[in-house]
């Protein structure tokens, strides 16, 4: 029970410290400025604008997204090949979407040698998983992201960065699935999947009341419509 | 036919197949012991202790004299350096659980067994961006791993083997499909804290 | 004298260096894990190569497996993990090999409409997707609950409960083909 106490309070702690990590470890946009550069893309002001915007965000990406322009400064295709990569970065931040799992597959694409063409597509569906998660989430079910530092007064308002945990874990689970090649129809085993998932991560990076909320109040039919939304 | 009849005839198969592989299968617990002694000679180093420590070897008195005299200059040695304690019983505790950390990080073992011929092992993963953490294998017998600190959270990762990647980690909790290839994914810090 | 000792006392005993107890270990799951090797593998020496060398990489690596864990699902993802890679080492590298031949061990006086129907089944077997024979070996064979069949193979439980369904769909088609 002590232990139990003592760990919720410290993930408090950590959720609420984390914003603050987030702006002590940023990057100057110089720096991907001069990234960019290096590509070098056609339209810099666009991309530094939404890294600019991004910024504000507690779990913003600074190192990763750095490292992946770097990468793809390296890259030998195209330059267009690599802008278009983080247009749909730019994009997916812009509209305020937790793009740490967008990065990460594009890294690990980078690193098993994926024709950027195809990464991108991959981060299209990814990026299209995380709208329609969060259009679920907000319009069918009524749970939503509450602005950091406010008190949470509604259940179902959970602060911004423990609801784009939720986002991100439910959103890859359905991608995985697909990408496994999982039918959307089978809505009961893309639950059980997303429920795995959750509460795998429930008690670890994923508070138990927010996992509670979503499992209590998504159903397999839900998770059938985003998926065929998705690939359709 | 009914399907269900198929299955007892796939069974039955099987079945057949493993009886008709009896006179192979009778010695395999030999070879394979005598491979091992060949394959892993530092083994055959501590044999005299696991036979001392197995319980039913237990019931000659000369033995019983020396396991009694090792348990206790074990447990005096070890209750001197250390403040571990065997458990009851006197068996040996076997810990294969990461070391874990006040905040929750922890050292995680990556394993491989690659082919004695293999050059280079490194894991990849979302906990260093992708490029590679390479493994060692000191004594030279295959399996090739390295600890990475990773705090609580979910791990995808793969390895390469001279460049080859391989991503169906038999240690791992689930495997996905990533870009048509596989990836092995880790839960740390709770319930998949897997050897 | 291991006959009567439980399995974690043997794999306590083999852990401290004990290959006696090994041999044990070996008596008692070598039959299922040849099963389930013949099962994967499109011939018989290649599923007794697999089987002694699961037998070897489980030895070796034991220090490393968590006696919390259940001990045949840890061994049979090994075997499994080296059919895997031997298939696919045979993909590239083509054996000359005979396929499998039913032998004996059976009722002689059943011996040849069985010897018949099994060697239908061998034959319809090695021309399913592994994807979907070996869910089916798991399941039939070694008659193991989905969620082990899952955690061996690593596809979740609901793909392993589609798989068995098609596969015996599949082998039901390709039984009927061949009759």
């Amino acid at each position: 029970m002590i232990s139990r106490i003592a760990f919720r309070f410290w993930m408090i702690v950590l959720l609420l410290v984390l914003p603050a990590v987030g702006v002590i470890a940023q990057i100057p946009l110089v720096e991907y400025e001069q990234a960019l550069y290096s590509i070098p893309v056609f339209n810099p002001d666009f991309i530094l604008s939404t890294i600019e915007l991004g910024m504000t965000q507690g779990d913003f990406p600074a190192e990763p997204l750095l490292r992946l322009i770097d990468r793809l400064a390296s890259h030998p295709a195209p330059s267009f090949e690599k802008e278009a990569i983080l247009i749909v970065l730019a994009h997916a931040l812009g509209d305020g979407f937790p793009i740490e799992g967008l990065i990460n597959k594009a890294s690990e694409g980078l690193a098993r040698g994926v024709p950027l063409q195809q990464i991108e597509q991959g981060l299209l569906v990814r990026w299209s998983l995380l709208v329609l998660t969060r259009e679920e989430l907000l319009w069918s079910k009524g749970i939503f992201s509450a602005p950091a530092g406010l008190p949470q007064k509604m259940p179902t308002a959970i602060p911004m960065l423990r609801f784009n945990q939720l986002l991100i874990h439910i959103s890859e689970t359905i991608g995985d699935f697909l990408e496994g090649g999982g039918s959307p129809f089978e809505g009961h085993v893309l639950y059980q999947e997303v429920h795995k998932r959750l509460t795998m991560l429930q008690g670890v990076t994923l508070l138990p009341e927010d996992v509670e909320l979503v499992l209590n109040r998504i159903e397999p039919s839900d998770l059938t419509q985003v998926a065929l939304a998705a690939v359709s | 036919m009914k399907t269900d009849g198929l299955d007892k005839l796939l069974q039955d198969t099987l079945k057949a197949e493993v009886a008709a592989s009896a006179e192979r299968l009778s010695d395999m617990e030999k070879r394979v012991v005598m491979e091992l002694g060949e394959r892993c000679p530092r083994l055959r180093g501590f044999q005299w202790l696991g036979q001392l420590l197995a319980p039913t070897r237990g019931t000659r008195l000369g033995q019983i004299v020396v396991v009694g005299a090792t348990a206790a200059i074990f447990l005096f040695v070890g209750l001197t350096l250390s403040d571990r304690v065997l458990p009851e019983g006197g068996a040996p505790q076997v810990s294969l659980q990461p070391l874990r950390s006040a905040d929750g990080t922890q050292e995680v073992v990556f394993v491989w067994p690659a082919p004695l011929d293999a050059k280079t092992v490194a894991v990849v993963g979302n906990f260093n961006a992708w490029e590679g953490t390479d493994l060692s294998d000191p004594d030279g017998d295959g399996i090739w791993t390295t600890s990475i600190p990773l705090s609580p959270g979910r791990y995808e990762y793969a390895f390469i083997v001279d460049g080859r990647w391989q991503g169906h980690d038999p240690r791992a909790d689930e495997v996905i499909q990533s870009f048509g290839e596989y990836s092995s994914v880790r839960y740390i810090g709770r319930g998949g804290d897997g050897v | 004298m291991y006959r009567m000792q439980d399995e974690v006392s043997l794999l306590r005993a083999s852990l401290q260096g004990d290959t006696g107890a090994w041999g044990e270990i070996i008596s008692r799951y070598k039959d299922a894990i040849l099963g389930l090797c013949l099962g994967f593998m499109r011939n018989r020496a290649d599923a007794e190569d697999v089987s002694h060398d699961a037998f070897i990489r489980a030895y070796v690596n034991l220090r490393r497996y968590d006696l919390e864990r259940r001990f045949s699902t840890w061994l049979f993802t090994i075997a499994a993990n080296l059919c895997r890679n031997k298939l696919r080492y045979r993909k590239n590298h083509p054996s000359t090999e005979q396929p499998l031949q039913i032998r004996g061990g059976i009722d002689p006086a059943k011996l040849v409409g069985a010897e018949d129907r099994q060697a239908k089944i061998r034959k319809v077997l090695a021309k399913m997707p592994y994807g979907y024979r070996a869910p089916l070996v798991l399941r039939f064979y070694n008659e193991l609950p989905y969620q082990e069949i899952s955690s061996i193979l690593s596809i979740p439980e609901g793909t392993v409960k589609t798989r068995i369904h098609r596969g015996k769909a599949m082998l039901k088609d390709l039984f009927e083909e061949g009759a």
